[in-house]
């Protein structure tokens, strides 16, 4: 799934978090939430590991602070989902889409996301286990990967 | 494997953008899956389609990022506009206030994507005839004004829907063959045939007509 692979340049990576920056400096420390949520939309999509983890802890943030609005929960909750799926850590990411789908049961994107986040941790499990087991037992789940990889297609 | 539906020549990237409603999922969704889906929930910051199309015998995969049209997600899908090879602007024939927009998503798509960059103007929604606020001679004298395609399209019957996005790559097709689109130039938004199968001579051979048989399939 795209969403889970494309990545952000450069050049708006820095965009967003000058303007982050900026409102730190002029606000008394307290930026907007919009830009916080910009910033850590773009930090998501980074090939960094530590920008993709400093994403979800604004993100975390903002949802925690989010009592009322459920448009935003709703994207904070996606994106989180999409952040740790790309941490790889799927137990969360889960989690996350969980309640995004409990707000919206029938939210066809997120039921697409929650598709991809089961299929990529399917993925991760053969693979550790192709790494893991020796002869066979990596010889067979290397196939079941293959064919997991093409099922995905 | 590297026959059949995943054989294609080139990739074209394509942007859908407009104002929230005016129908830019359920046209996306209408092109890859030829279906309408009545009850859209907005989008959240972008969605991602993709179909495989062919053009004067050339098979082209299309990877087509549809953008939220709600102000908050604006700052962030433009960083999506880079590279895009085709534009589709999306206003809703029954809504004068999202035709009212068009000129400011206009400039956007201009300033963030190349000089060759095809944009397509369509007024979605063209089933709802009976409730229409734009006329389609409004609209088409705007679009010849900014030297833009234009249709009308209904994302619920599908007409006109496949015309728009074919015609578009046929457009983008056109300005590779006649050199005007520079193929090595990083934000063209076409690439020519992935490596996945890792023949990178044989796919230029191909791609060079060498191979005229392999359409005929
Ligand atoms: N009658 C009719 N309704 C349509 C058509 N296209 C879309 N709709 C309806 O218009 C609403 C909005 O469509 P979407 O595709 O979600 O709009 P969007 O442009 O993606 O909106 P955002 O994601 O918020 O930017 C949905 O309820 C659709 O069912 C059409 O061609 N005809
Ligand atoms: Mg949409």
């Amino acid at each position: 799934m795209e969403v889970l692979t494309d990545f952000v340049t450069d050049d708006y990576l820095r965009e967003f978090e000058v303007k982050y920056n900026d409102e730190i400096a002029n606000s008394n420390g307290k930026p907007n939430d919009e830009t916080v949520f910009q910033y850590a939309w773009c930090l998501t999509r980074s090939r960094l590991l530590s920008d993709v983890k400093k994403g979800v802890m604004f993100l975390e943030q903002l949802l925690a602070s989010c009592k009322t609005d459920q448009a935003h929960k709703r994207d904070y909750l996606y994106y989180l989902a999409v952040g740790y799926t790309r941490m790889k850590d799927f137990t969360v990411a889960r989690k996350y889409i969980k309640s995004l789908l409990q707000l919206e049961p029938g939210n066809r994107q997120a039921q697409e996301l929650e598709k991809a986040i089961k299929s990529e941790m399917e993925t991760e499990a053969l693979k550790g286990a192709a790494m893991a087991g020796g002869g066979l037992l990596a010889a067979g789940a290397l196939v079941a990967l293959g064919m997991a990889l093409l099922k995905k297609k | 494997m590297s026959s059949g539906p995943y054989n294609y020549s080139y990739i074209f990237k394509y942007i859908i953008i407009g104002d929230m409603g005016v129908g830019k999922s359920c046209l996306l969704h209408q092109f890859t899956e030829k279906k309408f889906m009545a009850d859209c929930p907005h989008t959240i910051g972008v969605e991602f389609g993709t179909r495989i199309i062919e053009v004067s015998g050339q098979k082209i995969k299309l990877q087509i990022w549809d953008t939220a049209g709600q102000e908050r997600f604006r700052a962030v899908t433009r960083s999506y506009y880079r590279g895009a090879a085709g534009a589709l602007i999306i206003y809703d024939i029954t809504r004068r206030s999202t035709y009212n927009h068009l000129s400011s998503w206009l400039t956007d798509a201009r300033n963030l994507t190349n000089p060759n960059t095809v944009i397509f103007l369509i007024g979605n929604k063209s089933d709802l005839d009976a409730q229409r606020d734009v006329t389609y001679d409004e609209a088409k004298k705007f679009a010849d004004e900014n030297g833009l395609k234009f249709v009308e399209a209904s994302a619920k019957t599908g007409e006109n829907v496949e015309e728009a996005f074919l015609e578009t790559a046929k457009k983008i097709y056109e300005s590779i063959q006649d050199g005007s689109l520079d193929l090595n130039a990083a934000e063209s938004g076409v690439q020519k045939k992935p490596t996945a199968n890792g023949a990178r001579t044989l796919s230029s051979e191909n791609a060079e007509g060498r191979n005229p048989s392999s359409c005929s399939c």
